[in-house]
């Protein structure tokens, strides 16, 4: 019982999160008119439009997720984190579309692909290390986007106009059944998050941090450290693997672009935002990024992209520890002052 | 001799294995095919180099990686066409932009006179911030009234695609000249220097302690002062300056437009570096995001000001000759008759791509070697690839050192972009696409060495170019009768995978220090 209540209060942020993201679509609904079970058969415009706009930030959540893994976690700064992305999407859409394989199958096949992946990139793992590894990572990743935009395969890919038509099993299809789709997205994000906090809590996320602040002195303490950056690309790759195969149930197209490496910076962007290496910071990140972009574009039109660069040089000069990371530096520092108000009130007592 | 070889027997072996690629390659070919897949592999090479030794110069003394090095690299080729087909509305953008630079290079003294001003703290922050506003927002008041002589984006027939077009037909629109309405020439320019002085003035003020130290003599004043001087002239000339430019000859504008390409290189270097750069010396992960983003917003601001269509920079008169004896088959005929193309072992070579850009990129690649190598610069250059602390302690400005080789980076990646522009076009995505050969370049090279970025930037274009030429006429599968014609896409994926190949056997690249 006492295990059980210190798991609430440890995760009350991410449970919070997940009672109150249960909730919105049928608060929202509210507003719209439609009551809770008219949301329950997915009637109602509004509340559709906002799951659709949740499922969005929650796989870009997850995507974000698996990049502050790699690099804020790890270390490991990869341009090519699109691939495993861009790799489970494009695999998803042709085991459905072309193969016309079972969900299940498609399921295993996805993340499959994903550890074959991680396997392959820790082939090249032990021997570059640094600035080196990520243009060698950029460079896997732009093989399989130029692969994905030639017109060889264009009946598989779609080469540059995208892979369109993936008949989406119907009891998670986000036409009829989006609700439903929100709810796992939701819950694949929110237990995605509690794996990884508690992978960073475990020994073998200690000795990930331990590679991100000094690669040699963990291996002077005998770690292997390359088996430790193993594991952590494939949890990694397999996190942007799901929210690649999510991404193509959600999409109608499944475009080249997730395999560009501006996907990748967009990654990097979302948890430069919400603050780099807290995990939470990529949730909090993927909402004001999805936002900021919609809201954006919605109201600026062409220019937004613009925008949003302004806004990359600006965090990264001016808020470098991200919102998550500079509220917890902030709430340090109000605990501390009230330590010291305490005990000089105390020692005058 | 020995150990050299046995030290570089890995690069050597690779080194082999692809000139026996590049000679089995070359065997379905005739010799006149190998000679022009040879000379553009070269010519790609050449482009490629100036880019990626920018990059490698950068990178081995300041350790930043310049991911913004394609945006700058597009943009030289934007602004040299622009001088090059309007050159009435470069002459109209000098004055402002030369008056704001004598306004700002004048922080010396400003932190001088800073210096000497006491006030708490606080109120010099927002004194100081408050400076800074008014000076820009003068600036914007001065700067929406100045006449400048622009295209419109909106309106086709004044758009700069059409512009493009019609000088690449040989014609020249000479727009209508601009004149001061809004505004009196003299408020103008006094404007414009009084703000960019008091902006600058601001901005010594917020950050007065590191101005202090330094002395001020006569010399200190002569930049500025010619900068004022050649603003104001060309303000006051900007009729006559312009109709001879206009009468110009196109190899001349041609010279010109590629000086000013690399000077606003040089200047937006030096502007990067002393702003944005500095600050994040000891966070390198966040130098390396702050330039990706500067290269993406760079993108948005060329589509913003000249549109996404693709433009044609139209060669000068020196290389498009085709009367008299052209194609020229010897040499003298070639300068009299200004060929564009040569006839060499039966071949039709054009002169502007084929052998003027590569001449070009070996002058560049000797200059560069020279300046490295027998200059006192060159020298604190390589000492500080080498050690930075140690050359510190010895006493030498290294920050001003850093500014001066960021310059020298990216006014290096405009030359290309110039350069390159007139045979490749322009368009918004060219500066995305070298980028990536750049960076394959300097990985297949060695990051921080020179020669490497001069050794990987010509492997990656002749096998690009071979690739291309593969694609044309396809490749006999030896044992089979069948024949491999790559797709377009593959030109980049092969170079990429040579760069893993040899990033897998050698980490340090070809010619890289080992770590």
């Amino acid at each position: 019982m006492k295990n059980n209540s210190s798991f609430l209060t440890k995760n009350r942020g991410i449970l919070i999160f997940f009672a109150v993201m249960l909730l919105a679509p049928f608060l929202i609904g509210l507003f719209e008119g439609s009551t809770p079970l008219m949301i329950w058969g997915n009637q109602g415009s509004l509340s559709k439009f906002i799951e659709g706009l949740g499922i969005e930030i929650f796989i870009l959540a997850l995507f974000a997720l698996s990049f502050d893994l790699l690099f804020g976690i790890t270390g490991l700064l990869s341009f090519g984190h699109a691939m495993f992305f861009a790799v489970a999407a494009y695999l998803t859409g042709i085991a459905l579309k072309t193969l016309t394989m079972p969900f299940w199958g498609v399921v295993l096949l996805v993340l499959l692909a994903a550890i074959v992946q991680a396997l392959l990139f820790s082939l090249v793992l032990p021997r570059v290390k640094g600035i080196t590894f990520t243009l060698v990572s950029l460079g896997l990743a732009s093989v399989f986007h130029i692969i994905v935009m030639s017109s060889d395969m264009i009946n598989l890919t779609g080469a540059d106009v995208g892979l369109q038509g993936v008949p989406v099993p119907a009891f998670i299809s986000p036409v009829i059944e989006r609700l439903r789709f929100y709810v796992i997205a939701l819950t694949l994000l929110v237990v995605t998050y509690l794996f990884y906090r508690r992978f960073v809590a475990s020994p073998t996320g200690r000795v990930c941090v331990a590679i991100r602040e000094n690669e040699d002195r963990a291996k002077m303490l005998g770690y292997n450290t390359t088996i430790f950056k193993i594991v952590a690309m494939i949890i990694s790759s397999l996190t942007a693997s799901t929210a690649g195969m999510l991404h193509a149930l959600y999409q109608p197209i499944i475009s080249p672009a997730v395999a560009d490496l501006a996907f990748t910076v967009t990654a990097l962007l979302i948890v430069l935002i919400g603050g780099v290496g807290t995990l939470s910071g990529a949730i909090v990140g993927a909402f004001a990024f999805r936002l900021l972009d919609f809201s954006l574009r919605r109201f600026i039109g062409e220019s937004a992209s613009f925008i949003t660069g302004a806004i990359y040089v600006i965090f990264v000069l001016f808020v470098p520890y991200g919102i998550v990371g500079t509220m917890r530096m902030r709430q340090l520092r109000t605990k501390q002052g009230w330590q010291q108000l305490l005990g000089m009130l105390k020692s005058k007592n | 001799m020995k150990t050299n070889l046995r030290k570089n027997s890995k690069a050597i072996i690779i080194l082999v294995i692809i000139a026996a690629f590049l000679f089995v390659a070359a065997r379905g070919m005739s010799g006149r095919d190998v000679l022009i897949t040879v000379l553009r592999g070269f010519s790609t090479g050449s482009v490629t180099f100036l880019v990626a030794a920018g990059f490698s110069l950068i990178f081995g003394l300041l350790d930043v990686l310049n991911l913004a090095q394609g945006t700058l690299y597009m943009i030289g080729a934007y602004v040299g066409w622009t001088v090059y087909v309007r050159p009435d509305t470069f002459i109209d953008v000098l004055t402002p932009v030369l008056l704001i630079l004598a306004g700002f290079s004048l922080s010396a003294l400003w932190g001088r006179l800073a210096s000497r001003i006491q006030l708490a703290p606080k109120a010099r922050k927002i004194i100081s911030w408050l400076l800074i506003l008014a000076g820009f927002g003068l600036l914007a008041l001065v700067l929406t009234s100045y006449p400048i002589a622009i295209w419109n984006l909106n309106n086709y027939s004044e758009s700069p695609i059409t512009y493009s077009y019609m000088a690449d037909q040989g014609l020249r629109i000479i727009p209508a000249e601009v004149t001061f309405e809004k505004i009196s020439p003299f408020l103008a320019i006094l404007g414009l220097l009084v703000s960019s002085a008091i902006s600058a003035f601001g901005i010594a003020l917020l950050n007065r302690d590191e101005s202090k130290s330094q002395a001020i003599n006569w010399r200190r004043y002569l930049a500025p002062a010619i900068l004022l001087l050649i603003g104001v002239l060309a303000a006051v000339f900007n009729a006559q300056i312009t109709g001879w430019m206009f009468a110009m000859s196109t190899n001349w504008l041609f010279v010109i437009a590629i000086l000013i390409a690399i000077l606003s290189g040089v200047g937006l270097g030096s502007l990067m570096e002393t702003t944005l750069i500095r600050p994040l010396y000891n966070r390198p992960i966040y130098q390396l995001m702050l330039t990706l983003g500067l290269g993406t917003i760079g993108v948005q601001i060329v589509q913003a000001v000249w549109g996404r269509p693709e433009f044609v920079w139209p060669k000068p008169e020196f290389f498009t000759g085709t009367g008299g004896a052209c194609p020229a088959t010897n040499l003298a005929d070639l300068l009299e008759y200004n060929c564009s193309t040569v006839f060499l072992l039966g071949g039709r070579v054009r002169v502007y791509d084929e052998i003027f850009i590569p001449i070009v990129g070996i002058i560049v690649l000797i200059v560069v070697w020279i300046l490295l190598k027998r200059s006192r610069i060159g020298m604190i250059i390589r000492a500080g690839v080498q050690d930075r602390q140690m050359v510190e302690a010895l006493g030498i400005n290294v920050r001003r050192v850093f500014t001066l080789v960021f310059a020298l980076g990216v006014g290096l990646a405009t030359f290309g972009g110039a350069l390159a522009a007139p045979s490749t076009g322009l368009t918004p995505v060219m500066g995305e696409r070298l980028l990536l050969s750049a960076l394959i370049a300097l990985a297949i090279g060695g990051l921080t060495s020179f020669p490497g970025a001069a050794l990987g930037s010509l492997l990656v274009g002749l096998i690009q170019q071979f690739m291309i030429k593969y694609g044309q006429i396809g490749i006999p599968l030896p044992f089979t009768d069948a024949v491999f014609k790559p797709s377009p896409p593959l030109v980049p994926a092969s170079t990429v995978l040579l760069m893993v190949i040899v990033l897998l056997i050698l980490p340090g690249g070809l010619l890289g220090s080992k770590e």
